[in-house]
Formats: C-alpha cells, structure tokens, sequence
C-alpha cells in the first residue's frame, strides 16, 4: 500500500494560500479553524521561506500516543484520522503534536474545547466512505473517489506535494538535483524519522 | 473565530476577557451540555453541530448517488486565466476540482481561485435592485430600476448632454459584455467610457503600441519557462500573478535561470530572486538608463538586431550617456557594480525577458517608464522571440479583453481610434448609418479660451479618463472640455477605492445628480458617500453566472460556460446592458444584429452571436479568428496543447495546429483557420504559424531615414524585407489582388464606394472579408507590414524617456534637476502636476512627511477588495488593514509590531488609522501598504453605510484616501505607486 | 638603483592612491536570495531544547505562526511515560506497601479497650471543609488518573463508546470539582494551620516511629502527629499546586503559550501522582488501618481511650480547658 506524505517544497512556495482556501472550500472548514496554514520564516529578509503546513500524519503519531480516549486511527495508507464522537476535547493532542495540527472550534475555558478538528489528508474519518454523515463531520474523502488531497492538487506552483511518500521524496530530490538548491522537506525528520538526503 | 474585529487586548486574554467569557454564557443545562460537545450513543441529542461538525447544514454537498456535471469557467480574478473546474448538483456548485487540461494553470490556483465557489454562494452579494430614499436603503424592482434611471439620465443628458454620463465599465466583463459597453457608449453618444486599465496598465498599452505596434504582452506565462535571464521590475508576480511562478520558478530550475528582481520592497518575488535590488520608488528610467549605460559602454548590445529592426536607437544612446553611474547611483541610490552586473547578465546570458506590472506603469512617467522598459529589450534583442519579450502581466480576468474591445476614453474597440475611418469601420460593421453617431454626439461651446467643437469633433476626442472624473464633476465648468460637468455616474464593475485622492472622490460622488453601481457587490461607490437620493444598486451576475469568452494576459481568448444561473435577482451584464438601452431607446439598432433568447427577467443577447459580430469587425487586432465553435473546441481539448509551446499537434482534430485560446492575432475569418499568435513580432516562424513582424504604425521614414525593418521579415516571407502595410492597393502592386475571390472583392468595393483611390486605401483592417489578410498571408507577409520598432517616439511628450521626480519627492536637490512637465491640460482637464510639484517643494513636504508610500497587491484580495473581502476563506487570512514600516522608522517613532497608527497623507490633512507591521520588507524611509482595503474612512467604520447583509466581511482604511495628485500626461494614468507620508501612533 | 626604487615607491604610492579613491564608497555585495534561504537543518541546529521553529502567519491566531517543535514529542514522550509509570507506580506502590503493612502489623488497635467516653475532635466546620477537599479529591483523583490510565485499564474492557461516554463526563467533573477541592483546601489550611506548625514534639514521635511499628508504643502526641502534619503540608502544598496548575489548565488564554500548558499539564499530573500515594496511605490509616480513627472525621467526637494512646498532649489541653469551665459542685467524679 501507499505510505501517504506531505512535501511543502519551500524554495516553491510563494505563499499563496491556496492551500489554505482550497482545503477551507473542499470541506467547508469554519471561521476559526485552520486545517492548514502557511508559515514565513525570516519573513521580509533575504533568506524568506514559506512552508506549508498542517497535520503531516506522522509515524508513531505523538497525538495520537496522548489521547486519553485513544480516538486516533491510522488507516492502511498511513493517514492519521480521528472520530469525533470519541474525542472529549481535552487538547492533550495539541500539546503533543510538533506541527499545531489539531485545531478546537472554542477558546477552551473550563476544557469546553469542542470536538477537535485537523487535516484528514482528504480520507474522511470513521463514518461510511463519501456520505453525507462524514462529509458533515470531517469534510470531503477524496482518496476514496481515487484522488489525492485538493490542498496538494491546487498548489500554484506545485510546491505542495502530496501522495506516496517514496514518489514525492524522489520528485523532491530530483528537483533539488536539477536546480541545485533546497531547503529541507520541512517536518520530515519529526514527523516521519526520516530525511530526505540528495 | 472573531468575525468582527475586536480590539488587540480583548485578543491578548486577560481577566477581562475571561470575564466575559464566563458571563456571557447562559447557565441553563442544555447550554451546559451543549458546551460539553457530547454527541455520544443516546446522549447524541444533546451534541450542537456547532462544536463537532464543520460544515454549515444548508451548504450543498455532493450526493455520489446522484449525477454530477462539471462545467468549465475562468477564475474572475487575476489574468493568469486559470481554468475553473465546477461539479455541480441540481443548479447547484458544490466543488472545485483540479481542471488538469489547461496548460496555463494545470489544476492549481492561488488563495482567490481556490475559493471562487464562495463567489455565487454569496452571503454578501447584492441580492435586488437598490435605491436610496431618504438616506435609507430601499428595495426596488428590475422594472423600478431601469425606468427610473432611465429617465434620469435622459434628463441630464437634455440639461447637459452625453458627455455628462460617465459610463465606467469593468474588466471583469466578458469581452462580449465589454464590447457591448463600448457599443453602448457609441450610440448613447460619449467618449467617456473607461475601465481598470485606466488605473493598471494604461501607460503600458500606450508606451508599447508607441513603440512597436500592439500594447499587450509579447510572449506568455508557459514561454517564460525558456528564459535564462528574468528581470521583475515593479511586479510582485508571486502574490499578484500566483500561477504564473508556476512557469517561472520550473523555468528557473531547469535552466539554471538568472531572477533579478528590482523592486522597493523585499517582495514575496524577491525571496525566489537570485539577484535582488532595492530601489527608491520612482526611478525607473534613471535605472533602466542606467543599465543602458553599461550595455553601449561594453559593446553589448544586439546590434545586428538594432540595425535591422529598431529605429532610433543612436538618439537614445545619446540621452543614455547622461546616465552614467555616478548620476544613476546620486538619484537611485544603486551602485554602478550592481547594474553593471545585471547589464551584463540581460544583455548576454539571455534570451531574456522584463516583465513588469503596477510598479512600472502607476507614475506620472509611466508611459515613460514603459517606453525605457522597452529600449532595453530592443536593444539587447529580446523582442519576437522565444524566451524573450515584454512580458506584461495584466491586473483583472479580463482587462486585456475590455481593453482590446474599447472600453477607453479614446478608442472604439479593437483599437480603431476614434478617427473618422474608426468611426466609418464600426458604423459599417453595425449596420448603423455613421451620421447617427454624428448626431448622438454633443456639440461643446468655446470655453476657457479653447475652441468650441461640432459634433464630429467631439466624437473624435478622447474623454475624460476614470481617474479624472470627480475632477470633471467639481471643477468650474469653464475648466472642463465638455458641454457640461459630469453629472452622472454609471459604474459597471469599478470600485471607488483604487483610484487616489479619495476625498475629493467623496465630493464628486456627493454633488452628482445621479450614482448607479451596477456590481455583484455594493462597493465603494454605494457607501463612502453621504447621498441621500439618486442612488441605484444593480445586481449583476459574475461571470461564473453566465457564458461568455475573456482574454488572459497572453492574448489567449477562453470561453467559460455558465456554471450556475444568476443567484437571487442578480442578472447579467448583456440583459441589463439590453434593458437600458430599450428604455434609453436605441436598443433595436444597437442589438440588431445578435440572436435574442429569453433571460431571467427579459429578452438578452447570446454571449456567440455578440462574438461573431467581434469576429466581423476585429480585423485591426485579429480578433476575426475567434469564433464560438473554435474557443469552445479549445476548452473541450485542453489538454491537447502543449506546456510551453502552447500548440497543439497539426494532426489533432479540431484544434490542429492551433496555439491555445487563439492569441490574437488571430487573422483572418475562422475559416481561414489561422492558429492564433503565441509571441509577437517573432520572425522566427511562418505567419500562417503565428510569426509576425514590428507594426510600421508610424509612417515609412521619418528623418531621412527608413521605419521599415531591413533585412528581416518571417520566414516564408515572399517580401524579403521590410514593408508597409497591405491595403487593395498595395496587393494591386504587388499583382496578388487576382487571388482575391469575387466575394471578397465585392466587400472591398462597396467599402471603397466603387471609387478607385478609396478602394486603394481599404487596408487589412479595415476590409470587412478579410481577404486582404487572407492573402497577405498566403504569401507569407504579415498583414500590418514589416517595419521597425521606434526607439524614439515622437508623438509623445518625453519622445526619449528621462528621469522626472515623482509629485512629491524626498529629494528635493533632484526635483530642481529632474521636474515633472508643465502644468498643462490633457482629456478635457487640467493637469497641475508641475504646480503641485512646485508647491510641495516650498512648503518643505519633504520634511513632515518624510517617508515615502507606496502601495500594492496582496495574493489574498484583489482590486477593491469587496468581492474577495466579502469571502470568509478569504478574509480570515487578511483581517486587517496594514501598514510596512521599517524598524528604524518604526523606533524612532515608537510604534510597535501590530500596534494602531495613523498614516498621514500630504494633501488635505488625509490620514488613515491602520496596523502598523514593523517589518525590514520595506527600507527604512519608505512604508507600503495594500490598496485593497474600504469601508473605513479616515477613522470612521463606514459599515452602516452598505445595504444590510451586504457589507464585507473585513473592513479597512483605503490607502487612496491618502494618496495624492499626479497624472501621466499621456494616459491620465495616477501616481499611485509614490507619494509622501508621515506615520505616528494612534 | 636608488631610482628605481623611488620610482617603484612612486608607482606603488599612486596605485594605493588610486585604489583608495576608485574603490567606490558604497560596495554592494550581490543579494541573492535563494542563496541564502533559511533551511530546516540550519533552523534545526540553532534550535535550543524547547524551542520552536516559528515564522509569520497572517491569521490573528498567535498559535498558528509556530511551525515545528520537535520538543512537543517530548512532551508527549513524558506524558506517556513518565506520568503515566509514577501514576500506576504511586498506586500500585501505595497500595502495595499498606498491604505489606497490615500482612505485617495488622490493624493498629487501641490498646486499652474503648473507654466509652467520647471526646470532641473535629467541629462541623473543620470537617466539612476535610469532606469537601477529601470528596472533591477521591473524585479528582479517579477521573484525573482515568484519563493518564483509562485508556490502557479500562478502554479494553468497556468499549470505545462507553468510554468515551464516561471520560467526557469525568472531565467535566474534573474540571467543575476543581473548584471545590479548591475551596476545601483553603477552608482546611485556615481552620488547621495553626495546629500543623513543626516542632520537638514532631521530632521526638518521629524517632519512635509514630508507634506505627510497633505495639503498645505510643509516642506524644499534640491535636495533630507528625505523620499528620506531613500529610497536611503535602496536602497544602500539593493542593496548591494543583490547584494553580489546574486553574492554568482551565483557561488556556491566561495560561499563556503552548510550551506553558504543556508544563503545567506534567506539573500537575506529576504532583497529583505523589499526592495520590500520600492520600492513599492517609485513606488507609484513617480507615481500616487503625481502629477508632474514622470516628475522628466521620462523627466527630472520638473515644477518649484512642485519644490518649494517640494524641495525648492533645487530650490534656482538652480536659484542661474544660476543667476550666466545670464548676466542681457538677458532675459525678469517677472514683479513682
């Protein structure tokens, strides 16, 4: 089976927000949460990357080790997803994930957190595949239609790679390799305990 | 979470917060439950969809159970014209999918294209026709709408005349609905008819048609990818043009390419520069001169190129030698090392293109700015080839379109001018007797000293440009050439924002006797006023709401189908364009010629029948080629074109041969099937593949010398050297009018009214068979004729571009040397651009408002900002309205990263209150801020004044209420891209 | 020769000369900036132990602009493991050793049989506020330990749903008994304080063991033992600790960053796994492990006979205050 990644090659990204809206529309995501943002490093100075970021489904996922209610599943293609009716708002998650994936729809006084919400890489979640009851939930599953997540298909300058982890690492590095430079498939090492060395 | 903006403590925390937190929260115990977010097993009542779903219940989602069509559009936003691809359900848009096909985005967007869905979902949209009663908003019918504006506008047009209705178009129109516009402004009588160029690329179309021919673009987004050599100067593609780094950045990897960006601030652009150059906003020319300076030093210049396809260029060697590096570096501040080394770099590692934007053309020397851009392409030979090129990207989806089709103060469409012959052309082409247009047209009284003018002249000259027209309104009436002030203001899909000096835009929009905004949304112009009456809002559909074809950048022409119908009683702009001139009484003639169908409220034109009149007329701009049938097999076969060529294999049905949207060129009738012109001016291939040659527009020799290009024609050219262009006359010459079909001789005769000389002079753009373009090509001639491009301008106030101070200069010392011109009268208005200038100096502005502003685009919003403001996916990711201060700047005068301060404009005692972002993106005496921003007015939240439901989501200040005078003498083009500021906390 | 050389001086002098003023005043070095980009490795290293790689992010949402913290690993690694190891080690262990303990020494009865008398130890007040901080903790306890331990104890066993069900419900109860266990802690500290100051006293019984090793030994004792006053300071101070970092937990606004959650989450889960053994051994002896002592906090009064063996100081400083206020006309006196 696919072992699914994210890529965001920062020496592409301009920080469009495509990503960010496309995973907004894709789901309907509400004011508030954002499944996925774009970050600047060294923002306005010679130097400047952006990269973008959101739940990168880690191996051994660190939230999904934390949940007290254990509502982490990480299905055959490698993609963390959780169930919402398990989930008891603790935030537990959001302490333990590297990248500030896991988003709550409430500021959180007295753990009134409400169900937490993040990147489903586009799979949907526990509910039957592509009904209305898990579009309601978890947004769309796109890789149960056979294609990859919109956030990654949308990118204007295909800096946002998605999909097998061995295919996206090789187009990184040929990228790297034709044009000489690269910044890091940023998260890789913390996330998947790998990095990719050209 | 926050829909509406609170104040930088509340979002900090705090007891306060906290406070209000708990208390606002009712105690009762479903409330209690229901914060709980429990949705579990039998206690699932209990659960809110608030807190565990994340889509709103009356949003449509996909059923799989049922069928899905996909529709394909244009994103209405940027040119890039990236295709949208639509699932829809029951009428109903329910998902973006990736539309793979197109070779100029390939299934990826930016932030706005991403997003466009929210766009006829439409929380905030106009949802009826609007008036003001009282100071109130009132809902009113269609039928209310018309009539009443109707006659309100024959009333002024009996009081003052035409010329008093200002009709502003858009560039988000179709070009069908642009060209239906211009056609609307004909037979209502007026030349001042105008759209966003007006404000974005105006100076551009006027230096580069003065230059070599044609104002767009040269090559295209894909063609960028065989560059070695790239110079941004004045563009920040990266968050104005997403998609096409796209091109770019693959370009850059595989060729190893040179990305030099010249620009005042550290740009999102500049952070995927190889060679990054700040530089003091306004000196282009003394650049660009500059850099010249080290070409001719070293002897790099592509002289065999000059010599055979470039007028001029010795005149402007001399002018360059007074820009030697010590001069350049005293007015620029950039090192002569430094523009050596991109000297070098452009001139020989090429080919290379310039691409520049709104940093080159919103000056008083834009056009000058435009022509330099275009000497040093000359000059190193990158002009015509692949790779090479001006490669001007374009603001809105369609303002090469709305350009193209006349929605311009001095042109009808397709650039005829508005000279007799233009006048005479149209009037052939719409079967409308030329006289009538005469007629409509006001006769204008010696005023002021000046001339009076008849009929005639008055259809002849340009009117008044769009940045102007609040000037029109409150100046004295002797000051304005025109029978009478302008009284109305007919605004199609314009903002009131994005234009500078917005205060005294106020007081024109407050003392016109009649304001109709017709928009998807109410914008500027509905709220920034104190109006009370005369006021009317029309829905108009955006173009995902109707079919129609618009023109990317690159001169490609896409079709888009309609995806939904109109949203609540929205309607489109060829019904309403109907509708008006019914009432007005002139839609019979104006609309004869299209196929009529029933709309959503009456009778419209079909988008094809409207194109094939385009296609009937355009011969000027090769706009004839484009037919319905041609554009939509474009669409069906996207995929069919090639990624860098954009051309489609000569054995693919339908599309063979063809490049992708038909770029005009695109010559002669659909029949003809000529594949479209994917880079202009290049000799390189065969016309009838889409080679050309520099346009000889201005004459055949000037001083003794030839404007005909020597020694190079295209390949396959039967004339092997320059020549001017074809008419009956010339093909007589030459012996080819024989291969002339009676048919198309007939057209030539009856042009030419049977007389022989006048038949000689029927040109290829004026031949309404298309014949002489037919044939022409056939023997492997361009039809424009083969000439050189012009190094010097004569025509133009600066022939040879030279460095003029910005209106309100931090330099003082330079503005002695390097003045703006004269004050003067350009467009029926004055231009005190020298006075003001004058003014500035004396009263030391320099000195209090030492800081100098610029402003631009974020990828976030686009144009005015109350579209893409008034989507929530949008607006969240730009809440507020922001200033870039240095941090030296922002030390000394103690304000903070995020903290509220006001920006204080030269003119008027303007400020603004915004959030100051300390950041080293901008150098330290310079500030930059976005212009997408309204609703607040200098202080004041102006969210009351839009109809209910219909304000943006995120409001701001708007840079232009504090940006100042300044005209570019050629266009009316605004100086919005310089003025001085001073900033202190709020 | 000599000339040679003044000319060579010359021509050097003049180079130099010229150089000086050729050289031109401002050197611009070539800023190339995908060149310089930042790279992840380069951040990764600069990067001290808890420190994020963080840029800029437009959304107001502070949170949002940290990239990657590879330190919140750590966090989850400690959380799972040590938290998790010292809460099961803590009961097991209490557990265990007071197991150990009754297997060895049984339940410490009063030596002399119960008097019959009844002696007045804790008023109303001093045992609500011990019920409401006891009940509020027992409760904080066992939902706070359900959720370091349910989900490897009880998850198996009761199925995702229930237990869903269940640990919703106990963080609601957590997170509203809060509170009250708050309230009870400060209304215990008040009324007791003063009794639970150190001194010789505590040493001496201390040195003997509390008696607890033995029988018949019954070391001095004022109205609180050392052993009690080491639960109440543990008690206090643990509470507090609790209390503050739990009140962090409860608003995370005022907490401030994520780095300070997360600290205060191991803070408390730590001090509440300490405390848990402490309260375990208090519950023991205050139970089944030493007959008459519940009569203390359960009724109030207890038997005058355990007082004396126990609390002996005590009990003098009762009789003699109210032998302050008997007349000596009331009351039989028992025969000596």
């Amino acid at each position: 089976m696919a072992r699914m990644k994210f890529l965001c090659d920062a020496d592409r990204c301009i920080e469009c927000n495509a990503c960010v809206t496309a995973c907004k529309n894709e789901h309907e995501v509400p004011w508030g949460i954002n499944r996925r943002r774009v970050v600047t490093i060294n923002d306005g100075l010679p130097g400047e990357r952006s990269v973008s970021m959101a739940c990168m489904h880690c191996t051994d996922a660190p939230c999904a080790a934390v949940c007290p209610v254990d509502c982490f599943y990480t299905t055959e293609d490698a993609v963390v997803l959780h169930s919402k009716d398990t989930c008891i708002g603790c935030g537990y998650c959001f302490y333990a994930c590297p990248f500030g994936a896991p988003q709550y729809p409430k500021v959180g006084n007295f753990g009134t957190r409400g169900k937490m919400d993040k990147c489903t890489y586009c799979a949907g979640g526990p509910e039957a595949d592509m009904t209305e009851a898990e579009y309601v939930k978890y947004g769309s599953n796109r890789l149960a239609e056979g294609k990859l997540p919109l956030c990654a298909e949308m990118c204007s300058t295909k800096a946002l790679l998605a999909g097998d982890g061995d295919i996206i690492a090789e187009i990184y590095k040929e990228r790297v390799v034709t044009r000489g430079y690269g910044s890091g498939a940023w998260g890789w090492r913390t996330a998947y305990g790998d990095a990719i060395t050209v | 979470m926050l829909v509406k903006r609170r104040s930088t403590d509340a979002s900090r925390g705090g007891l306060a917060s906290f406070a209000r937190d708990v208390s606002a929260k009712p105690v009762d115990r479903r409330s209690f439950l229901r914060t709980a977010g429990l949705s579990v097993g039998g206690l699932a009542a209990f659960s809110a969809i608030g807190a565990g779903t994340v889509r709103r219940a009356e949003a449509g989602n996909t059923d799989f159970s049922q069928p899905i069509e996909v529709r394909t559009n244009i994103c209405t936003h940027c040119s890039v014209g990236c295709t949208v691809k639509a699932e829809v359900q029951n009428g109903v848009w329910v998902g973006q999918e990736p539309a793979w096909d197109s070779p100029i985005n390939r299934g990826t967007h930016c932030a706005k294209g991403a997003s466009v869905r929210e766009v006829v979902h439409g929380d905030r949209r106009l949802k009826y026709p609007m008036k003001k009663e009282g100071g109130q908003w009132v809902r009113i019918s269609w039928d209310q709408a018309i009539d009443e504006i109707g006659d309100k506008m024959l009333d002024i047009r009996e009081k003052s005349g035409a010329d008093s209705a200002y009709l502003l178009g858009s560039a988000k129109m179709s070009n069908e609905g642009a060209y239906l516009f211009r056609k609307f402004a004909a037979f209502w009588g007026t030349n001042n008819v105008d759209h966003q160029a007006r404000i974005c690329h105006s100076t551009t179309v006027a230096g580069v048609a003065n230059t070599w021919g044609y104002g767009a673009m040269t090559n295209s987004y894909n063609d960028i990818r065989n560059s070695k050599t790239i110079i941004f100067m004045g563009s920040n593609a990266a968050e104005a043009h997403p998609v096409s780094l796209q091109h770019i950045l693959t370009g850059k990897e595989v060729n190893r390419a040179n990305v030099i960006v010249i620009d005042p601030r550290f740009t999102r652009t500049a952070a995927h520069a190889t060679d990054f150059i700040r530089m003091r906003p306004g000196t282009d020319i003394a650049i660009i001169w500059g850099i010249m300076w080290h070409i001719f030093e070293n002897n790099w210049q592509n002289q065999d190129y000059i010599d055979s396809r470039v007028w001029g260029m010795d005149q402007v060697r001399e002018e360059v030698k007074n820009y030697g590096p010590e001069e350049v570096e005293r007015i620029t501040g950039i090192s002569g090392d430094e523009l050596r080394r991109v000297a070098e770099t452009f001139a020989t590692k090429g080919p290379s293109t310039f691409i520049w934007c709104m940093g080159g053309t919103q000056h008083t020397v834009g056009t000058a700015n435009v022509r330099a851009y275009c000497n040093l392409l000359l000059a190193t030979g990158n002009v015509g080839s692949n790779g090479s090129g001006a490669n001007i990207f374009r603001g809105h989806c369609n303002v090469q379109g709305a350009t193209d089709f006349g929605l311009d103060i001095g042109s009808l469409p397709c650039y005829y001018g508005l000279s007799e012959g233009g006048w005479k052309h149209w009037s052939r082409v719409w079967d409308v007797d030329y006289d009538y247009f005469v007629s409509r047209f006001d006769e204008v009284p010696a005023k002021g000293g000046r001339d009076a003018r008849d009929s005639k002249g008055n259809m002849e000259m340009a009117g008044i440009p769009s940045t102007r027209w609040f000037d029109a309104t409150t100046l004295d009436v002797e000051e304005v050439d025109q029978r009478d002030n302008i009284k109305a203001m007919i605004v199609f899909g314009h903002g009131g924002n994005t234009v500078p000096r917005m205060g005294d835009s106020l007081k024109g929009m407050n003392a016109l006797d009649l304001l109709v905004v017709a928009d998807p949304h109410p914008t500027t112009f509905a709220a920034l006023h104190d109006r009370t009456e005369n006021t009317y809002l029309l829905p108009i559909s955006t173009q995902f709401e109707c079919e129609g074809s618009r023109t990317a950048s690159n001169r490609s022409v896409q079709w888009g189908q309609k995806i939904v119908d109109p949203i609540f009683e929205s309607d489109n702009d060829y019904a309403v364009i109907y509708r008006l001139s019914e009432k007005l009484g002139f839609a019979e003639q104006m609309f004869k010629p299209y196929e009529m169908v029933e709309g959503k409220f009456s009778v419209e034109p079909t988008p094809e029948s409207i194109l094939r009149e385009i296609n009937r007329g355009g011969w000027s701009t090769g706009y004839t080629g484009q037919s319905p049938e041609r554009l939509k097999a474009h669409m069906a076969n996207q995929d069919k074109f090639d990624l860098v060529t954009l051309r489609a294999a000569a054995d693919v049905e339908g599309v063979g041969g063809d490049y992708y949207g038909l770029p005009w060129p695109c010559w002669g009738t659909p029949e003809f099937k000529h594949p479209g012109t994917h880079i202009l001016y290049n000799p390189n291939i065969a016309v009838k593949d889409g080679g050309g040659a520099f346009r000889p527009r201005f004459g055949v020799d000037r001083e003794g010398e030839t404007l005909l290009a020597e020694g190079s024609y295209p390949v396959g050219s039967e004339i092997q050297d320059g020549y001017p262009q074809f008419t009956y006359g010339v093909l007589q010459t030459l012996g080819w009018d024989g291969d002339l079909t009676a048919d198309e001789l007939a057209v030539i005769q009856r042009i030419g009214g049977n007389d022989p000389e006048a038949m000689a002079a029927v040109s290829w753009s004026l031949d309404l068979s298309g014949g002489i373009q037919r044939v022409a090509i056939e023997h492997g001639c361009i039809p424009f004729g083969n000439g050189k491009a012009r190094a010097v301008a004569w025509n133009l106030p600066d022939p040879i571009p030279v460095h003029r101070e910005p209106i309100y200069s931090p330099r003082p010392d330079l503005v002695a040397d390097y003045p703006t011109p004269v004050d003067g009268r350009q467009f029926r208005v004055p231009n005190v651009g020298h006075s003001v200038q004058a003014s500035a100096i004396e009263r030391k502005l320099s000195e209090s408002f030492p800081i100098v502003l610029t402003s631009g685009r974020l990828v976030e919003y686009e144009g005015g900002g109350e579209e893409t403001r008034s989507n929530p996916w949008l607006a969240e990711l730009q809440q507020d309205m922001f200033v870039e201060i240095n941090p030296a700047d922002a030390d000394a005068r103690g304000v903070t990263d995020g903290g509220w301060v006001w920006v204080y404009g030269p003119e008027n005692e303007s400020k603004v209150r915004v959030k100051a972002m300390v950041t080293e993106r901008v150098a330290a005496g310079v500030a930059f801020m976005p212009f997408h921003f309204a609703g607040w007015f200098q202080g004041v939240d102006q969210r009351g004044n839009y109809p209910e439901g219909t304000d943006p989501i995120v409001l701001g200040e708007s840079v232009n209420a504090v940006t100042s005078y300044g005209y570019d003498p050629v266009t009316g083009m605004h100086e919005g891209k310089v003025t001085l500021c001073q900033i202190a906390t709020a | 020769m000599k000339n040679l050389a003044q000319r060579l001086l010359a021509v050097l002098g003049l180079v130099m000369a010229l150089a000086f003023v050729a050289a031109p005043a401002v050197q611009a070095q070539q800023v190339n900036p995908t060149a310089q980009a930042v790279s992840e490795e380069q951040l990764f290293q600069a990067l001290q132990d808890d420190e994020m790689v963080s840029g800029r992010v437009s959304i107001p949402d502070d949170r949002a602009s940290g990239l990657i913290k590879p330190g919140n690993k750590s966090w989850a690694g400690t959380h799972n493991g040590t938290v998790r190891f010292l809460t099961i080690a803590s009961i097991i262990g209490a557990v265990g050793m007071l197991a150990l303990f009754y297997m060895v020494r049984g339940r410490i009865r009063i030596d002399g049989k119960m008097s019959g008398i009844r002696i007045l130890r804790f008023t109303a007040v001093e045992r609500f506020a011990h019920w409401l901080m006891a009940g509020s903790f027992v409760v904080l306890a066992l939902t706070g330990i359900n959720l370091v331990l349910g989900r490897i104890l009880i998850l198996p066993w009761l199925g995702e749903g229930a237990f869903s069900t269940m640990t919703v419900w106990g963080k609601l109860a957590h997170n509203y008994v809060g509170p009250a266990f708050m309230l009870g802690l400060v209304l215990s500290f008040l009324v007791w304080v003063s009794h639970n100051i150190p001194d010789k006293v505590d040493a001496q019984w201390i040195a003997q063991g509390g008696g607890l090793l033995k029988k018949g030994v019954h070391p001095p004792a004022k109205k609180f033992n050392a052993g009690q006053k080491i639960i109440f300071w543990s008690t206090t101070i643990g509470g507090v600790a609790l209390s503050v970092t739990g009140f962090m937990l409860l608003f995370p606004a005022i907490a401030g960053a994520q780095a300070d959650w997360q600290f205060y989450q191991l803070v408390h889960g730590l001090v509440a796994a300490g405390l848990s053994f402490i309260i375990i051994a208090h519950i023991y002896i205050g139970s089944i492990g030493m007959e008459g002592a519940f009569d203390a906090m359960g009724k109030g009064d207890v038997d005058l006979n355990w007082a004396k063996e126990h609390h002996s100081m005590w009990v003098d400083e009762v009789q003699a205050n109210q032998a302050e206020k008997i007349t000596p006309a009331k009351g039989a006196q028992p025969a000596e």
